[in-house]
């Protein structure tokens, strides 16, 4: 976590899910960088998506960045 | 009625619609692919709906037609007129049978032998692939079509089946260990995933559960099902996969799943309209009450009027979402006469096309509710009396075929209904004399009407102008049903007929019901409500413009002689004499009748409700409104009670 933007690193377990969720209700309006993730836990994946936060940067691993965060492209 | 039931009944005349407006756009170009593949695609929808009751006929009659579809989709048959006939035959029969579950909850004894006559319909060698046996349950899931919309772009370069997975992992996977997203990972030649909350929605952030698993996951593949299987064997229970055809038409379907649908009982938009008219009573009392504090303190009295200019206004804009709510389309009311239309005329041995323009217009429920019987009756009236057989035609140097339209527009407030036909229309002359040997008028007051008036006479009980009676207009419903139906929705009726060009029937009515404009009158010492629309006018004239004629009194009024009724006597009460005597004028049959009143009093906004027990046996009375002040105000109908 560096200001309001909460970086995710490497590979995101199902226990980081947790952690995850509390930061950002700790800190709603935060923003989520993913451009470090090599690997992301569906129980990480179904927080990003619930809660919606602003998402920078495209993740390392190019499942995930096709088939499941895809609108990143844009950016 | 059973739920499932219920359900087919709305959504088999939905997918009927949409294979009947199908028929129609490839009937005109027969190349249209869309309309085909819509077609297609209702028919099979159709049919994996008829398979959930006991409708073996009907499920038979649309596997034929399906098949026969499939062909024209490959290019093995062409979809010339006897092919589109044939299906508007199927699409008529299962609308039929539609209607028979409806009232009798099964199919009658005839169903087989309906069945087979329309496939007996189905010529050419495409019918020898209609015959082959039914396979397999063939119903496609909802959200494999959801999926292959949302997903078009991922697919659009791939030929061939497609195999669809929906992945709904335990909530508890993630204890096990399981990665739901490393199993979907796994899937050979995978084209699209998409992950979306189980239960239609994410839940917010102050109730998520981190360790329990509440997504789907679906996608779709290209590789071939057993390899999609293999992928997902550790939690095979928890995975669907369906073979998918892709539809070329897809691209056109988004706007009608994106458009989020309701369905909602009518009896409860009822209440809320209910509740509503409710407040806008209460709200009524607002203004007398300032009124009262006033007198004490004005500092109040502003302080109220400013709260209720702002409960006004919230309840404006209720009104304006709730009418917005009760308003539908007219589409689905006018449904079935595209069908009746067709069996009228086979009945009668003649060749109508009925064009409807307009139906997409919103009105009140009530009215759209309200609207078929009298269409339908001036449709057979049109078909039966109005457009000539096919010899007759061509003799008078037009089309064999008859033409209707139903047209319907807005004005303002209110929407305008036209059934225009261009048969052999009405003779006056006829009316007149027909009006005098039914003993409705003396022959020469009959020839004293002129001719807009004598085509009026139609709509007068106990008045038809059938030559022979027929079984379909001889149902001992008149032209006078037609007027009395159209006038309780608070609507009009006109006629204009030319000999020879054909007949115009204009009906009006106002577009939202909710609440009611009324003007309130004194008569006889009490007040009563009259709807505005159904006052042409209010005067004032001097006594001694009272002309005594006859046995009544009668009026001038813009150069026409009016005749003027008391309102009082009408409702069995002494009139007071006022000077000068206050008139209001309707309209009763065409006709303006001027009735006289004691008074004219505040015009206000009105929730009535339909008269009900003894009310309702009384004629003239039109419903009763509840008054801020909690009295019962008589609204009075008065083309009922001039009548």
């Amino acid at each position: 976590m560096d200001g309001d933007i909460v970086f995710l690193e490497g590979r995101c377990t199902a226990e980081d899910a947790e952690t995850l969720l509390c930061t950002l209700q700790d800190h709603p309006g935060s923003a989520v960088d993913l451009s470090g993730v090599r690997r992301m836990h569906m129980a990480v994946v179904q927080i990003v998506l619930a809660l919606a936060p602003t998402l920078r940067g495209v993740p390392a691993d190019p499942f995930l960045a096709r088939n499941i965060f895809p609108q990143i492209d844009l950016l | 009625m059973d739920e499932l039931l219920e359900q087919f009944l709305i959504e088999g005349r939905d997918l009927i619609a949409q294979a009947s407006a199908d028929l129609t756009a490839l009937a005109r170009d027969p190349a249209d692919r869309a309309a085909l593949d819509g077609l297609f695609r209702a028919i099979h929808t159709l049919k994996g709906s008829v398979a959930l009751f006991d409708m073996a006929p009907a499920e038979r009659m649309l596997h034929a037609a399906e098949s026969l579809l499939d062909g024209v989709r490959k290019g093995q048959a062409a979809a010339d007129t006897a092919l589109t006939d044939a299906l508007v035959a199927c699409i008529d029969q299962t609308d039929r049978w539609i209607e028979e579950m409806e009232r009798t909850g099964a199919l009658g004894d005839d169903a087989g032998r309906d069945a087979d006559r329309v496939v007996a319909g189905f010529t050419g060698e495409v019918a020898a692939a209609a015959t082959a046996p039914l396979v397999g349950p063939v119903a496609t899931p909802d959200w494999t079509s959801d999926l292959l919309v949302r997903e078009r772009a991922a697919v659009a370069d791939v030929s061939g089946p497609l195999i669809a997975f929906r992945y709904t992992p335990d909530a508890d996977c993630f204890f096990r260990g399981e990665d739901p997203l490393a199993v979907a990972a796994g899937v050979p030649d995978l084209l699209a995933l998409a992950i979306s909350p189980r239960d239609g929605a994410w839940p917010d952030a102050a109730t998520i559960e981190p360790f329990a698993c509440f997504s789907v996951v679906e996608g779709l593949s290209s590789a071939p099902i057993d390899a999609v299987r293999t992928a997902f064997r550790l939690v095979s229970d928890q995975v669907v996969l369906v073979e998918v055809q892709q539809l070329s038409a897809a691209p056109a379907a988004p706007e009608r799943v994106a458009r989020d649908v309701l369905r909602v009982d009518a009896a409860r938009v009822d209440a809320l309209a209910d509740g509503l008219g409710g407040l806008l009573v209460a709200i009524n009392a607002l203004a007398p009450l300032a009124e009262k504090a006033g007198q004490v303190d004005r500092t109040l009295a502003a302080a109220i009027r400013t709260v209720q200019a702002g409960i006004e206004r919230a309840a404006t804009d209720l009104h304006a979402s709730v009418d917005a709510v009760r308003s539908v389309p007219l589409e689905p009311a006018l449904r079935r006469l595209p069908r009746l239309a067709r069996e009228i005329a086979a009945d009668a041995g003649k060749s109508v096309s009925l064009t409807i323009i307009g139906e997409g217009l919103e009105v009140d429920r009530q009215i759209a509710d309200g609207l078929f019987e009298p269409l339908v009756h001036l449709l057979r009236n049109a078909i039966d009396h109005g457009i000539e057989p096919p010899e007759k035609r061509i003799s008078a140097g037009k089309p064999p075929e008859g033409s209707v339209t139903l047209r319907f527009a807005r004005d303002g407030d209110m929407i305008v209904a036209v059934l225009a036909d261009d048969g052999g229309g009405i003779d006056p002359d006829m009316i007149r004399a027909k009006a005098a040997a039914r003993g409705l008028m003396t022959a020469d007051a009959a020839d004293a009407l002129d001719d807009g008036a004598a085509l009026r006479l139609i709509f007068l009980p106990g008045f038809s102008t059938a030559e022979t009676v027929t079984e379909l207009s001889g149902r001992g419903v008149g032209m006078d049903a037609v007027r009395m139906a159209v006038e309780r929705m608070r609507g009009t009726i006109a006629i204009d007929s030319r000999p020879g060009e054909g007949t115009q029937f204009h009906l009006r009515f106002p577009a939202s019901a909710l609440t009611t404009r009324l003007l309130v009158v004194e008569a006889g010492g009490d007040r009563y409500g009259v709807a505005l629309d159904q006052v042409v006018e209010t005067v004032r004239v001097d006594a001694g413009a009272l002309l005594p004629i006859g046995g009544g009194t009668a009026c001038v009024l813009r150069g026409r002689t009016v005749p003027v009724l008391s309102l009082a006597a009408l409702l069995g009460r002494t009139e007071r004499e006022t000077a000068p005597a206050k008139l209001l004028v309707t309209r009763a049959s065409g006709e303006a009748v001027a009735l006289r009143v004691d008074g004219f009093a505040e015009r206000i906004d009105m929730l009535v409700r339909p008269p009900v027990g003894m009310l309702a046996a009384v004629p003239g009375v039109g419903g009763s409104a509840l008054m801020g002040d909690g009295a019962v105000l008589l609204v009075l109908d008065l083309p009922g009670l001039v009548a």
